[in-house]
């Protein structure tokens, strides 16, 4: 085919840009692309987006990663959930698992069966029937085993990560491949008379560089999509206030390596704590309506559990997504393209699902079929909107014990999410829907785990004797805990698979 | 539970009323509920044949309906899909078959090799890679389980289908009235009881109602009437075909179209158009040469009815099968829209008499089900390319904005604009389009890694592989043998 080469510039390294052009190295053919990322050693990358989903192991398996070498190069450790601390009431905590829910045990679904048990006071807490909880309840792990009929294949796992390090990772990897590395700062932008599309963009040197396709990873700036083609963000701080971040490293603490991360409630916020191999990653999401940024810093280094290992840097933003990612020829990735504070892991994935459909539906010439525009923001869309509903969630299901939360639990939800906790409360019903991220299993962790509970149950479930009911109900936890008891310490399957070198 | 939903009355003659009380007693029976059904008198003209698509095994699998007794008692034949003849004006046809257009390769969708290919001057249609649309032409299927698979439904005699499903409701004890009439005490929106032209009074949870006369009383304003292709139909009747086709015809004819379904017993045909574009004289004598069999019945004409629910469930009464509106008999779509009603009725079951919240699950999910029906209807009227008058109006139909969205970026990129409450898979769809003449402007840049030469040959060694796997298949006559001879 004798077609002219597309030239695509990436705009920003850290964690959005190399994921985008290590994806372009793995899966577009040279002669056909030419893929250049622009960065400056001048410019910090954020580099807080520590914890991970399950499906960035589909990312890294999508580019042919080795598993165990790159939890090496990024000190990673395994997650299996997110405890949420003190989240409902105070001295509540849960796990969202990324694992579902017992065991087939009838013609309806586990949870049915679960909510009766709990209706005739023969089923345990909802936590008990989960492989993942358990496990990590016990700071257990291993992988799943691949026995569909065992209750220790029943779960996914995900990472935790120095993203600074998987950004260099992707560096390493994605040159090696033939992806340029153009290093500079980006002084000017020049937009096309005819059709107002980014022409070139301008480097402090004086380099000039253009492209067909522009891909914005420069973070909160979102230099080309927000400042230069103006495309304003869509702003959901009515429902998600918090507008900062304080974020601090500390030393591995001595006690167990946690295979989840832990969300802790507090006062005007919430705080984050994802233990990696050579250190702890700390930080503070919090409205600073309420409280100031050296009040949250102070809370943050008084609560660790290890000693400090820098000063702690504060990170602004605005929950929200711009109204188009893809606008002209300029595709948002990353925090260029939204915004949705860390609370369910769900920045990496964001960018993931980014790159995969941007891949998809590149265009093929000089002219950007808008079919393809579309097709990548209604995609987009979909997963903003999902993740935004299930956050809000999260903050809306709480006993409220300060101005914020009082002020929160006060704002009243998007309509999408008060039918879903309607039905929830009527008869435990989540929808499954196909599009975007999370499924049952973890809307009934939050539901359960804060505090809202099913007020019936689908009708099927009655059709079991109660007798054998509990029987199921007590055999699927046990399986679990024989299963768990299995499994090694999360600490030594790291050492013995996968162990970093020290920094 | 002191109110608890266990009394439930279904109203209605046919498949509709028959499958909803057998789903619900086989379901619930055991706790307690009780169904009634009252059969009114059956609208004329009645079901002549329904298609059924593959998901209606895994349903009959849960109403305890066999396959043996479908081919014993509904002259059923097997499905592997419907072909569309003389939609693109050229006398071309293609066939919407249940199955995989090509195997994906390169860890890619094999619809984006083929447009490449298809820039690159191939000419071999898409269909030409799809094992099932190669089986059902070539009058092949396989039965058990095992790869590769091609997955069937049914063609089936609707009497003979009813009555099957009814002989099942009364072995699981469902109450069967016959009466002429029906008269409903009505609270606001809730039917309390039910009383039939005898006068037994009969206490009601729950209506289900595929007659239309109870809901159009607890929900006046629900119903409307959104236009239609065609505003009148003839159903007709000839002989067998032999060999008996593995897939129903959809013809197109210069006012219409004409749907022929091959059954065990005879060949259902029913014919559709619209008065504007010709009158009822016409099409009758229009129905042989459009059909292109020999006729031996020719029913009168009728007006499908066009109105449709998008609120089925009000108060205590759903609404399913005509009384929620019929979807157009193509694609199977009549059959599969109630199947998914039954289906979600029997899943969202009332767990207390204020049924808002199941009728609020319930709508959307089945309203957002039959709006992806309708789309699938409608890619075929707006991707038409036959002269006539009849066929442009058609073509220009308004269209939802999540089906322009399929359409456009099918035609862009050759990929499927997936949303919710999806009823037909990714290939099916593809199937449609390339078969309506729709070649994807271009692919996914990551085909680009493959080859041309490596390309070529994956492409020979697909095409290999479907005439191997089609011959070692049995013949659709060999295939209702074996089932008529089972013995569950």
């Amino acid at each position: 085919m004798a077609e002219q080469q597309r030239q695509i510039l990436i705009v920003g390294g850290g964690t959005a840009g190399w994921m985008c052009a290590a994806a372009c190295a793995a899966k577009l053919d040279p002669r056909h692309h030419l893929v250049r990322l622009i960065e400056s050693d001048e410019i910090g990358t954020v580099g807080v987006g520590e914890a991970t989903l399950p499906q960035m192991k589909d990312f890294n398996d999508f580019l042919g990663l080795d598993e165990v070498e790159f939890m090496k190069a990024t000190q990673a450790t395994f997650k299996l959930g997110i405890e949420f601390v003190d989240w409902g009431r105070v001295g509540d905590r849960y796990i969202h698992p990324f694992g579902t829910f017992g065991r087939p045990i009838g013609g309806a679904d586990f949870f049915a069966y679960w909510s009766r048990g709990q209706a005739e006071g023969v089923a345990g807490s909802l936590f008990d029937y989960c492989f993942p909880i358990v496990a990590a309840q016990q700071n257990r792990f291993m992988r799943p085993n691949g026995d569909p009929a065992d209750v220790r294949n029943a779960f996914a796992y995900a990472y935790h990560l120095d993203a600074t390090l998987y950004a260099r990772f992707l560096r390493h990897w994605s040159e090696a491949r033939g992806i340029e590395r153009v290093e500079g700062r980006i002084v000017d932008v020049t937009r096309s008379s005819t059709d107002g599309s980014i022409a070139s963009v301008t480097l402090a040197s004086g380099e000039v560089l253009s492209a067909d396709l522009f891909v914005d990873c420069s973070g909160f700036r979102s230099l080309l999509l927000g400042q230069t083609l103006g495309v304003p963000l869509e702003d959901w701080s009515h429902w998600l206030p918090c507008d900062r971040a304080v974020a601090v490293p500390s030393e591995r603490a001595a006690g167990p390596l946690l295979p989840y991360t832990r969300a802790t409630r507090r006062s005007a916020g919430w705080q984050w704590r994802i233990g990696l191999q050579h250190r702890t990653g700390n930080g503070y999401v919090y409205a600073s309506s309420h409280i100031s940024d050296d009040e949250a810093a102070a809370a943050l280094v008084g609560s660790l559990d290890g000693e400090p290992l820098a000063y702690p840097r504060v990170l602004r933003f605005t929950a929200g997504k711009r109204r188009a990612a893809w606008a002209g020829n300029v595709v948002g990735i990353g925090l260029a393209g939204g915004f949705l504070e860390p609370l369910e892991s769900t920045s990496i994935y964001l960018v993931q699902m980014a790159v995969m459909h941007m891949l998809t539906l590149l265009p093929d010439g000089p002219h950007i079929d808008p079919a393809l525009v579309a097709e990548f923001n209604r995609v987009m869309d979909v997963e903003y909107d999902r993740i935004r509903d299930f956050l809000i969630l999260h903050y809306l299901a709480n006993q409220p014990d300060s101005a914020m939360w009082q002020r929160v639990v006060d704002t009243p939800p998007p309509d999408s999410l008060a039918d879903k906790i309607a039905r929830f409360r009527h008869r435990g019903h989540v929808t499954d829907y196909r599009d975007g991220l999370f499924g049952p299993p973890s809307w009934q962790a939050v539901f359960v785990g804060q505090g809202i509970m099913p007020g019936g149950h689908d009708r099927l479930a009655d059709a079991m004797p109660a007798d054998r009911l509990r029987e199921r109900l007590d055999g699927v936890a046990a399986a679990i805990r024989a299963g768990v008891a299995s499994a090694p310490s999360h600490a030594d399957f790291v050492l013995a698979d996968c162990p970093a070198p020290p920094l | 539970m002191s109110d608890a939903v266990d009394h439930v009355v279904v109203i209605g003659a046919g498949v509709a009323p028959a499958m909803a009380a057998l789903a619900i007693a086989r379901a619930y029976s055991g706790n307690g509920v009780s169904v009634t059904w009252l059969v009114t008198a059956e609208e004329k003209p009645a079901d002549h044949a329904l298609a059924a698509s593959p998901d209606i095994r895994a349903f009959h699998r849960l109403l305890g309906i066999s396959e043996r007794e479908l081919v014993a008692h509904a002259a059923a034949t097997l499905r592997l899909g419907e072909q569309f003849v003389g939609w693109n004006g050229d006398g071309t046809a293609f066939l919407h078959a249940y199955g995989d257009a090509g195997t994906p390769f390169a860890s890619l969708p094999f619809v984006q090799h083929w447009t490449r290919a298809r820039a690159g001057g191939l000419r071999v249609p898409l269909e030409e890679f799809c094992l099932a649309a190669i089986a059902a032409r070539q009058g092949r299927v396989r039965l058990t389980r095992g790869e590769p698979a091609v997955d069937h439904g049914y063609h089936l005699d609707a009497r003979g289908y009813a009555a099957l499903l009814r002989r099942h409701c009364e072995t699981m004890g469902v109450r069967i009235i016959e009466t002429d009439d029906v008269s409903a005490e009505i609270d606001g929106r809730h039917v309390t009881g039910m009383v039939t032209d005898r006068g037994e009074r009969i206490a009601v949870d729950l209506v289900v109602d595929t007659d239309g006369a109870v809901i159009d009383l607890v929900d006046p304003d629900g119903a409307v009437a959104p236009p239609r292709l065609c505003d009148r139909a003839i159903h007709a009747s000839g002989p067998p075909l032999s060999p008996l086709p593995l897939y129903a015809r959809t013809l197109a004819h210069p006012c219409g179209y004409a749907v022929l379904t091959p059954l065990r017993s005879r060949t259902d045909v029913m014919f559709a158009y619209d008065r504007r574009h010709m009158t009822d004289a016409e099409a009758r004598d229009a129905l042989p040469a459009a059909a292109g069999i020999r006729i031996d019945r020719i029913d009168a004409p009728h007006a499908p009815s066009r109105r449709v629910r998008h609120r089925p469930w009000v108060g205590n009464c759903v609404a399913i099968g005509a009384a929620a509106g019929l979807p157009a008999p193509i694609d199977a779509a009549p059959l599969l829209g109630l199947q998914l009603a039954v289906a979600q009725l029997v899943l969202t079951w009332p767990i207390a008499r204020d049924q808002s919240v199941e009728a609020g699950i319930y709508n959307d999910e089945i309203g957002g089900q039959r709006a992806r029906i309708d789309d699938f209807r409608a890619v075929h009227a707006r991707l038409n390319t036959r002269p006539e008058p009849f066929w442009s109006a058609a073509r220009e139909q308004p269209v939802s904005a999540p089906l322009q969205a399929k359409i456009d970026l099918f035609a862009a990129r050759g990929k499927f604009a997936h949303g919710n409450y999806e009823v037909h898979v990714e290939d099916s769809w593809a199937l449609c389009m390339a078969g309506h003449g729709l070649v994807p402007r271009s692919s996914d840049p990551q085909v680009l890694r493959v080859a041309e030469q490596a390309l070529m040959v994956e492409f020979q060694r697909q095409l290999r592989a479907v005439a191997t796997a089609v011959q070692s298949m049995d013949t659709h006559e060999a295939a209702l043998t074996a089932i008529a001879a089972r013995t569950e």
